[in-house]
């Protein structure tokens, strides 16, 4: 599904990702860990082609693509898509309409017709009942005044509703107490398939009681350290990350 | 320069004097306008308010009204449920497109002599500011006077100014005054629209005067052409405990001025001004904005957004006087403009005069670029640079179009603002 080869970013001049390596199957689901600053974020920035990352070496295929020629709109469209860490409140853009439009750009891409409206929105109120969201919060703007959890939630939503082939979740545990936790790992479960591949990028080993990863990957600066299975993450929580940071050395 | 056209206007004025109707603007009461504005010369890119206009359009211009309609019948946007209509063709009602209103409410045109009116004239508006007005004064051929009346609920009326194809190179002078007596209500809807691209001068003055405790809701498009140079100048009174919303949306014109001048007279009067204005192309949208607060207890609230594409210019300044006798006043304003062309210009300025102790003001003002965090929030979702764009400029608008409180006139001008944001199919899918 995923393949990225001794990838090379940099960020206003500063080298990020120092010659990462990494593979995801299709059908698994991956946790990438690391300490802050190992570049988990600019991983999931460079995959969802933000401006400002720039790759100075390697390549990232994607179903057999390479995923780093397209723009990020056409990413998107392919099936990739990012939680963000943080995601931004866009008053005055309706949730409803950008998850409709996220939906119909999908389609068009791939020769379907526009989603019945009626249909669309039947299918948004029960995702959003899986997700415990209150269905008020579809008329607001996007993310607008919504509580920390509430936004990563709605990420969750967004991409239950797009059903994309690839998703980075980008510490989408990070701010939730234990119950939307549980949601929320209950929703991104529900996802788990065959032809779909999931990155989970985490600071903390407590969301993978709830998603078990096939595969955990360590990241520190800039490079997988180390990779292991699902008890990897288990000795992480016991251990930090310190034993492994001369590793990147 | 000023001078030439000065005497232009004074020449045109000659010319057309005696086919003015008196009973829209006494000739003695033209004359001195016209005397006012020599005497003040026309205004000019080097004053400080006037900064931000195209002024240099008025040299282009035919100032002489244009004095026969055609008959060509002017396409009209559907009527407002509920709301009577008065459609005037180059400043002049034509009464065959107008719906009549009901009781409790007068809505006359002058044009058509009524002696039996007394209307107060308004007085001649006498600032710096307001000097264009001066020129409606001077060549006014109609005048919809409407005074509110009945206790009895909302009154709903809507005049629908065109500049048609047949003044090409001509001008109107759409003229309203609206009085609204003690306790009354009224809900006016005023349009600028253009049949077809026809360069011409639009001219407009508007006197509204509010008695106390009444409320007006005024709703004010101006979507004329583009090749159309457009001027406005609104004046407002309001007495004890009125209170005054203004929901402007300026997408038209090649240029657009337009002048709002407030007094807050009585104590407790409010006056809310939220106003839109989209520039395009080689566009200029320049608005100001003065309330005078003269009464104790008196508040203004400025709301702005604009946005300045391609090679437009997009202005507003905002001023808030206080007068010694205006203590406890409340002064909130908050402007912002987009700058979304790199060739667009964009200016935003809050301006407060404070004479007394004991307001409260408060202004922010920013201009500023669409955010990118925002924008690649929307193509990561799959959504064309595009249609982001576009989306994230209505939301910008959102802060004043949200106030539209007529469902029916809101989808419409929602639908029109999407129609100004160039290739809007898309924008209107996601609305639809
Ligand atoms: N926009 C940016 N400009 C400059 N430095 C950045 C930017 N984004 C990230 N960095 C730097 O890149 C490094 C990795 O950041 P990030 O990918 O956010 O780490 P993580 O998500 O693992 O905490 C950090 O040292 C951070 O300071
Ligand atoms: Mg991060």
């Amino acid at each position: 599904m995923l393949k990225i080869e001794n990838l090379h970013v940099t960020v206003e001049g500063k080298e990020i990702l120092k010659g990462l390596t990494l593979e995801i199957p299709a059908g698994e689901v991956h946790a990438v860990m690391g300490p802050n600053g190992s570049g988990k974020s600019t991983l999931a920035h460079v995959l969802s082609g933000r401006p400002g990352y720039e790759v100075t070496g390697g390549s990232v295929t994607f179903q057999g693509r390479d995923l780093l020629s397209l723009a990020p709109e056409e990413r998107a469209r392919e099936g990739v898509f990012l939680g963000f860490q943080y995601p931004v409140e866009i008053p005055g853009v309706n949730n409803v309409y950008l998850l409709k439009a996220a939906v119909n750009a999908a389609r068009k891409h791939r020769g379907l017709p526009e989603v019945d409206a009626f249909e669309f929105l039947t299918m948004v109120r029960e995702k959003m009942r899986l997700m415990r969201m209150d269905e008020s919060m579809l008329s607001r703007g996007v993310n607008e005044g919504f509580s920390g959890g509430e936004k990563k939630r709605n990420e969750i939503l967004q991409m239950l509703v797009l059903e994309p082939r690839l998703a980075v979740l980008d510490e989408t545990d990070s701010g939730l107490d234990i119950d939307a936790l549980k949601v929320v790992a209950h929703g991104v479960n529900t996802l788990r398939a065959a032809d779909r591949s999931l990155v989970l990028v985490t600071h903390y080993q407590r969301l993978l009681d709830y998603i078990i990863p096939d595969r955990v990957h360590v990241l520190v600066q800039g490079r997988i350290v180390r990779s292991g299975d699902k008890t990897l993450a288990l000795e992480l929580e016991r251990r930090g990350y310190d034993w492994l940071t001369g590793e990147a050395a | 320069m000023s001078t030439a056209l000065l005497a232009r206007v004074k020449d045109e004025y000659g010319s057309v004097r005696d086919t003015l109707p008196p009973s829209v603007v006494a000739t003695e009461r033209r004359r001195s306008a016209l005397e006012m504005l020599c005497a003040q010369g026309l205004p000019a890119t080097r004053e400080e308010n006037w900064r931000y206009t195209n002024l240099r359009v008025l040299e282009r211009v035919r100032f002489a009204p244009t004095l026969t309609p055609t008959g060509a019948k002017p396409e009209l946007p559907a009527p407002l449920e509920g709301f009577s209509r008065y459609v005037f063709v180059d400043g002049v009602l034509c009464s065959s497109h107008s719906i009549a209103a009901e009781a409790g409410i007068s809505v006359r045109s002058l044009r058509a002599g009524a002696a039996e009116v007394r209307l107060e004239s308004p007085p001649i508006p006498a600032l710096p500011e307001t000097r264009l007005a001066l020129l409606n004064e001077a060549f006014a051929t109609d005048a919809a006077a409407i005074r509110v009346q009945s206790l009895a609920g909302m009154q709903r009326v809507e005049l629908v100014f065109i500049a048609s194809t047949a003044a090409e190179m001509g001008a109107s002078y759409p003229r309203v005054q609206v009085t609204l007596e003690p306790g009354t209500r009224l809900a006016l809807v005023e349009r600028h629209l253009s049949t077809g691209d026809a360069a011409n001068l639009v001219n407009c003055a508007v006197h509204v005067d509010l008695a106390e405790g009444s409320r007006l809701t005024h709703y004010r498009l101006q979507q004329t052409g583009l090749r159309t140079a457009w001027f406005d100048t609104l004046e407002a009174t309001l007495a004890k405990d009125a209170r005054y919303e203004i929901l402007a949306v300026s997408t038209g014109g090649l240029t657009a001025r337009s002048t709002v001048h407030v007094r807050l007279a009585g104590s407790g009067a409010e006056v809310a001004l939220s106003a839109a204005a989209l520039g395009d192309r080689l566009q200029s949208q320049d608005t100001f904005a003065l309330t005078e607060h003269l009464a104790p207890r008196t508040r203004t609230e400025q709301t702005f957004r604009g946005i300045a594409s391609a090679r437009a210019r997009v202005a507003f300044n905002g001023k808030v006087v206080v007068r010694e006798t205006a203590r406890g006043t409340d002064s909130r304003q908050s402007l912002r403009d987009l700058l979304a062309g790199p060739e667009a210009e964009i200016d935003v300025r809050p301006q407060l005069e404070i004479h007394t102790d004991e307001v409260r003001c408060a202004h922010g003002a920013t201009a500023g670029m669409l955010d990118e965090t925002m924008l690649f929030y929307l193509l990561s979702r799959g959504l064309s640079p595009e249609v982001a764009q576009r989306l994230l400029k209505w939301a910008f608008l959102e802060d004043v179009v949200s106030r539209i409180e007529l469902p029916d006139l809101r989808r419409r001008i929602e639908v029109e603002i999407a129609g100004q944001m160039s290739e809007a199919a898309s924008l209107k899918e996601l609305l639809g």
